[in-house]
């Protein structure tokens, strides 16, 4: 394997971005911290060039390895890249409403770190990534979870921010002990940590006479501690408690980011770690009723209680838990006999994407509005498309793309959902999301309606940046471009699994 | 280890634990931890670990504990008020709590893989701890300590951003 171009690289330049980033906050002038984003964007928009160029982990013995590079690590690699540019992208729009809320004593205090604490994240979801060992999981999911601690609070001077940030790190902490709990019994019963050692010892430990015959609650104890930390990371009932609180009360690009980053690193967690598990039908055959339950419990509860919500942000954090739903499904769709993820792999993975697209393009757009309009209440969107025809245009096919309106990319993830829960016969999950799919129908139309039916008592057109601009229009190209040639993506992604 | 011991350290330890929380001073809540801790180091003595229940006391009991009881002093915490719970986020917690230990005691009741005794290691060597340790971290296990490296970075800035009067 050449060097230079082994996938950990890309960590490691993501990472000196990361400590770049602090000296120059702490030996450049105060004043406008503006470059730093743009410079951030610029270098982590290089390293997703650079991802393209990079080798796979042919020749590494992953058995005795933390760190695997297949393309299924590799793309999600690159939806952390790109949903952190994108995060910094709304950054610049954010950083005069943070200015309000941080005590500096000098103009631009406070504000380096805001984006060099992205950048780490993304390293660590990157990690996340690749974990093929149960301590490399734990430690860069704690890497993700503290910077999400510290970003969450970060608006020290508003309360809500703060008390978003105790919310989520008593709740945060309490997950933690549950991922530590659940991984101790794993490696208890199973007596390695390494994923590839235990899918390869797993069969002959189950067979009659093996270590775990007769031991398999053990291990079911184990795994249900997982899925339940999983749960908190991914949003998914009845682990939502913090979700609408810490949404509302966070930085608005720290909600995307969370909403985005957080889910994706929790499912491929979910994924790589139980992958294993559910290839010995015994398992599975307990494994995945339990996910059926935690998916019908986050589509209704997510998407019924958003139906009530008046706050954007809010309204997007239950839809947050009831996407987290419809992954699921995917999830506990998975056929107990294929030796992998397979067809599941896929969609979720497609659904992932897809998912992070058009909630970074409705952050985006709800930034940008909220910053004129001083509020983020679904009210002041009232009359955007007089305001700025462009935003409310971008904001609409986000809102379809959400609902899942045919020739968007959220259709053709939840088509494939569907496609996956009726091929294994689950009707009763089928049945429930698709009522939750009209609730959602419901209030993404409502902001919908807010824009184009509702008059506005500010008329004042609505500026907005060309960087920001530029990105909107990208991720409108990519909700639509997706929503009608998805084959690119599902081709990568078939080749992964 | 004696059994005698193991129940002695144990119901000592989960005393105060339990006293950290139910103590409505702080430095009590702080003294019953580091009673914690030494328990939970007797226990590791107890299973032949001793380089972690050094690690233990000096880290957690040492370190960790003085600057917390620093903390505590520097900032001159008053006694928290009783709160007055909510009846149903108390009955809420407790089922779940309860769940979680009937749950825990049908599983081990019937687990059969804890009763085994512990393996002879092979070879009646002492092995050297620290040595062990050291390799491990520095040659295997590298990559998670250097992730660790950067948590702990990312934990520093945290510190610094929250709790930091004026930022500069």
């Amino acid at each position: 394997m050449p060097a230079p171009l082994s996938p950990i690289t890309l960590e490691i330049i993501v990472l000196l971005l990361g400590i770049f980033l602090l000296l120059s906050e702490s030996f450049s002038k105060s004043g406008d911290k503006s470059w730093m984003a743009r410079f951030s964007i610029f270098a982590l928009a290089v390293t997703f060039a650079w991802s393209f160029f990079t080798t796979g982990d042919a020749g590494v013995d992953l058995a005795s390895s933390f760190y695997s590079a297949d393309p299924s690590a590799l793309f999600y690699k690159r939806i952390a890249l790109l949903s952190t540019i994108f995060v910094l992208v709304m950054s610049l729009d954010y950083l005069p409403t943070l200015r309000q809320f941080i005590p500096g004593s000098t103009v631009g205090a406070g504000e380096g770190e805001f984006i060099a604490l992205p950048v780490f994240t993304c390293a660590g979801l990157m990690f996340m990534a690749s974990a093929v060992d149960l301590l490399l999981v734990f430690v860069s999911l704690e890497l993700v979870t503290i910077s999400f601690y510290i970003l969450v609070a970060y608006m020290r001077r508003q309360s809500t921010s703060l008390e978003a940030g105790v919310k989520y790190l008593i709740l945060g902490a309490l997950s933690t002990g549950f991922l530590v709990y659940g991984i101790t019994w794993i490696f208890g019963v199973t007596g390695e940590t390494n994923l590839i050692r235990i899918a390869q010892v797993l069969p002959a430990q189950l067979a009659p006479g093996g270590r775990l015959a007769g031991s398999e609650s053990g291990l079911l104890f184990g795994l249900c501690l997982f899925i339940a930390a999983c749960g908190f990371k991914v949003a998914a009932a009845p682990f939502q408690f913090w979700v609408p609180d810490v949404y509302q009360g966070a930085p608005t690009p720290v909600t995307a980011f969370l909403s985005v980053g957080s889910k994706a690193a929790g499912f491929i967690v979910l994924m790589r770690v139980l992958e294993p598990f559910l290839s010995q039908a015994s398992i599975a055959a307990k494994l995945l009723p339990i996910l059926g339950i935690l998916a019908a419990a986050s589509l209704i509860y997510g998407n019924l209680a958003a139906m009530v919500q008046d706050n954007l942000k809010r309204l997007l954090a239950y839809s947050s838990i009831g996407h987290a739903g419809y992954l699921l499904l995917a999830l506990a769709c998975v056929a107990p006999t294929d030796s992998s993820f397979g067809h599941s792999g896929v969609t979720i993975s497609f659904y992932l994407a897809g998912y992070m697209i058009m909630t970074l393009l409705s952050f985006t757009i709800l930034i940008v509005v909220a910053k004129h309009s001083k509020g983020d209440d679904i009210s002041h969107f009232n009359g955007l498309s007089k305001r700025s025809p462009f935003l409310a245009f971008a904001m609409l096919v986000a809102m379809m793309s959400l609902a899942g309106v045919p020739l968007t990319v959220g259709f053709y993830g939840k088509f494939l959902v569907f496609a996956s829960a009726v091929q294994q016969q689950q009707f009763l999950l089928v049945g429930i999301s698709l009522i939750t799919v009209a609730a959602g129908f419901y209030y993404y139309l409502r902001v919908v309606g807010a824009m184009y039916w509702k008059d506005s008592s500010d008329e004042a057109p609505i500026r907005v940046s060309l960087l920001t601009k530029f990105s909107i229009a990208l991720l409108v190209f990519g909700v639509v471009y997706l929503g009608i040639f998805p084959q690119p993506i599902l081709n990568m992604l078939s080749s992964a699994w | 280890m004696s059994p005698v011991l193991f129940w002695l350290f144990t119901l000592l330890m989960l005393g105060f634990a339990t006293s950290v929380v139910v103590n409505r001073n702080p430095v009590a809540s702080a003294l019953s931890l580091v009673g914690a801790f030494l328990a939970l180091a007797a226990l590791f003595v107890g299973l032949d670990a001793y380089f972690i229940a050094v690690i233990q006391v000096l880290v957690y009991a040492g370190a960790v504990m003085v600057l917390f009881l620093f903390i505590i002093m520097l900032l001159d915490l008053k006694a928290e008020q009783r709160r007055r719970f909510n009846i149903v986020t108390l009955l809420g917690g407790s089922i779940v709590a309860a769940g979680f230990i009937a749950e825990l005691t049908a599983l081990l009741s019937k687990f059969q893989l804890g009763k085994r005794g512990f393996p002879t290691l092979p070879g009646a060597k002492p092995v050297d701890d620290v040595y062990q340790v050291g390799m491990t971290l520095f040659t295997t296990h590298n990559l998670p300590l250097q992730v660790t490296g950067v948590l702990i970075l990312v934990a520093t800035i945290g510190v610094i951003i929250l709790s930091r009067r004026e930022l500069k």
